[in-house]
């Protein structure tokens, strides 16, 4: 019994009997379960296995602190209007803002933030981690961390692209057909049924091998993929207030229908959209990952982290995670806007009863 | 039951209809290549002559619906043409890797439709504890992991720390059936674990819907048992939600399992379309893809028919 597992234990154990002496049912029924499983966890692997589930508690703990002292902040500097919503915003969401956050200063300000240059060689292949190199070489000697540093803008910037390009081609197709109904209707709605009856990876590559992988190849070709999803979206939201009756009376007033789209139905199809866009920017950019994972997406030497995973994959062979972390960043932001776009789903629609 | 059939058969023609414009789509994409096959694969750099005989080799001078219709024929009986790179028969690079990607798509969904259907139910049951939510947060965050993510970290954990299963997965046509299972488990967990998470939220969600319905409350107010609701009220008509997610997920496997086969280097269909997909190797290229499409369409479509065979009310539309 070494003093680690002593401590252990007399920690959850003192949080259980605290939890229940609050009456905290939920909080008490999870630390107790968590001991429970301790014994067995600690039987078959040793301290090994309860030294990495204090590592993840006192990770999740220090994620749920930064969430929470994040969604202060956010309501001390908003507007009372903007501070009322954000303190119904539960902490998964306010971790995803904080991370999104975190990402968006990455991107913008990485040639600050970034020691070396993204191309920049400065040390042998796959050197381990110094003061100079904090996560030491890729497969070149390039800079690990410079590199998912700038993965951040070349990753997410190309899916922040491809997603804007697919919304609005989804939302302008949807609002029209919704708006002028008849043959455009009926034909863009087959044609949205032809595209995503093929499976997005497999349309994309069959694109790519033809067109190349440049650059906008991949932006247009992602975003026809994914425009049909928008395009349901917008369609069945459009639908459903273009037979109101204020929608009626613009007409009446002769009102053209660039107009009616603009002042009448976008206003009251916001949320929803809102919504669609995160979930949207969340498939684009799995995909946008996945093709350059495949090394079939953003082409070296610019950094991005699909490629950087495939590229470095040999050091997982030898026990090394660092090839993880890039893929590791991929899951975190995606996470993180689900988080979000959850939050908001929930706020905008009838799923509170459920 | 002539109406039901009907109905049955109108949707199986809907569906082969999708796999013909598909198919036209993948075959008329790889003509809007710049200039066309011939000069695309050999390059800037070929004489004339070269690509003249290239072209008279692929037929290339006939027009593209005549071509369209003859590849179409072969590929409906099994041959897809001449590799470019090379030079041998297209279906005989694909048969045996087709089975090899079947035989890991079915290992992995054997075991994650039992599991997360239950699960599924369960967290629909116990809905907004803490069981839940941990389930919740876990499925979101295996969902918003790239497949090669969760690839990795199972490579890492258990093939390089722990040594229990093979990082590579090398199989060969005399293995027997426990050492391809046990070459295969890696990979195979990967899928389930993504598709899992897939399936589990979407069978919650149908649970809860049905559990809001009035029925249900009524048959909870005349005090039948807890078991007894789900088993004779809900289950009933859970079949029709169920059935469709089982479906779905099985097409979504079917993507999801072409970076897998990457990852473990499997001798599968999908990496023979992305080695394919860099060579530029279209008639390979325009196979795999349609088997792929092909495979994907008529899954969605066994969901439609499995919804209206399992609930009456879709048997007539309003």
């Amino acid at each position: 019994m070494s003093t680690f597992v002593v401590l252990y234990y007399t920690a959850l154990i003192g949080a259980s009997c605290l939890a229940a002496y609050y009456e905290k049912r939920s909080v008490f029924m999870l630390i107790f379960s968590l001991t429970l499983v301790s014994f067995v966890l600690g039987i078959i692997g040793g301290v090994g296995a309860l030294r990495f589930v204090a590592l993840s508690a006192g990770l999740l703990a220090l994620a749920a602190g930064t969430a929470y002292a994040f969604r202060e902040f956010l309501i001390q500097i908003s507007k009372p209007n903007l501070a009322k919503e954000l303190r119904t915003a539960p902490l998964t969401a306010a971790f995803g803002m904080f991370v999104i956050f975190t990402y968006a200063i990455a991107g913008i300000f990485a040639p600050w933030i970034a020691p070396h240059g993204e191309a920049e060689v400065i040390g042998q292949a796959f050197q381990p981690p110094d003061a100079n190199m904090l996560l030491g070489a890729d497969q070149l000697g390039r800079d690990m961390f410079s590199r998912i540093i700038y993965g951040a803008r070349n990753s997410v910037g190309l899916a922040l692209i491809a997603t804007l390009l697919a919304f609005l081609m989804g939302t302008m197709a949807g609002l029209f057909a919704a708006v002028k109904g008849g043959w455009f209707d009926q034909v863009m709605g087959r044609v949205a049924d032809v595209i995503m009856s093929v499976p997005s990876l497999i349309f994309a590559l069959l694109m790519l091998s033809i067109f190349g992988t440049g650059l906008h190849v991949i932006v247009v070709v992602v975003a026809v993929i994914y425009s049909p999803r928008v395009f349901r979206l917008t369609r069945a939201v459009a639908g459903n207030i273009v037979v109101m009756d204020f929608i009626e009376a613009a007409k009446l007033r002769g009102e053209k229908d660039w107009y009616l789209i603009r002042r009448e139905i976008l206003p009251n199809a916001t949320a929803p959209l809102i919504a669609e866009f995160g979930l949207e920017f969340c498939f684009v950019f799995l995909l946008i990952a996945g093709l350059s994972f495949l090394g079939l997406g953003i082409q070296p030497p610019t950094a991005d982290w699909g490629s950087m995973v495939r590229e470095n994959a040999t050091l997982i062979s030898f026990g090394d995670i660092t090839p993880l972390i890039p893929a590791g960043a991929i899951a975190l932001l995606t996470v993180a806007v689900n988080f979000v776009v959850d939050w908001m789903l929930f706020r905008t629609s009838g799923l509170k009863e459920q | 039951m002539g109406d039901l059939s009907r109905l049955v058969l109108k949707r199986l023609g809907f569906g082969l209809l999708t796999i013909l414009v598909v198919s036209v789509l993948i075959f008329f994409a790889v003509e809007l290549l710049p200039g066309d096959i011939a000069q695309a694969v050999l390059g800037q750099g070929a004489t004339e002559e070269t690509v003249a005989a290239m072209r008279e080799q692929l037929g290339l001078d006939r027009p593209a619906p005549v071509r369209y219709f003859e590849w179409l024929f072969g590929a409906i009986q099994g041959d897809f043409g001449v590799s470019l790179v090379s030079g041998e028969r297209v279906s005989a690079a694909i048969s045996g890797r087709f089975v090899n990607t079947l035989f890991l798509a079915s290992y992995a969904a054997v075991i994650a439709v039992p599991i997360s259907i239950l699960l599924g139910v369960f967290t629909a049951l116990y809905r907004n504890t803490i069981f839940d939510r941990v389930a919740n947060v876990a499925t979101l965050s295996t969902i918003s992991s790239p497949e090669f993510f969760l690839g990795y970290i199972l490579i890492l954990f258990l093939a390089i720390r722990a040594a229990a299963f093979p990082a590579i997965s090398s199989i060969s046509g005399d293995m027997s059936l426990v050492d391809l299972l046990y070459r295969t488990f890696l990979p195979m967990l990967t899928l389930v674990l993504v598709v899992t998470a897939h399936m589990m939220r979407m069978t919650r969600a149908a649970i809860i819907n049905l559990l809001a319905s009035p029925y249900i409350e009524m048959a909870r107010l005349k005090g039948t048992p807890p078991w007894k609701v789900i088993v004779k009220h809900a289950l009933p008509n859970a079949w029709a939600p169920i059935i469709n997610v089982v479906a779905l997920n099985l097409a979504y496997l079917v993507t999801g399992v072409v970076l897998v086969e990457v990852v473990f280097v499997y001798p599968g269909i999908g990496q023979l379309l992305v080695d394919a997909v860099a060579k530029r190797d279209f008639p390979v290229v325009q196979a795999c893809c349609l088997i792929f499409a092909a495979t994907f369409i008529l899954l969605n479509l066994s969901a439609d028919v499995g919804a209206i065979l399992t609930n009456p009310r879709l048997r007539h539309p309003k």
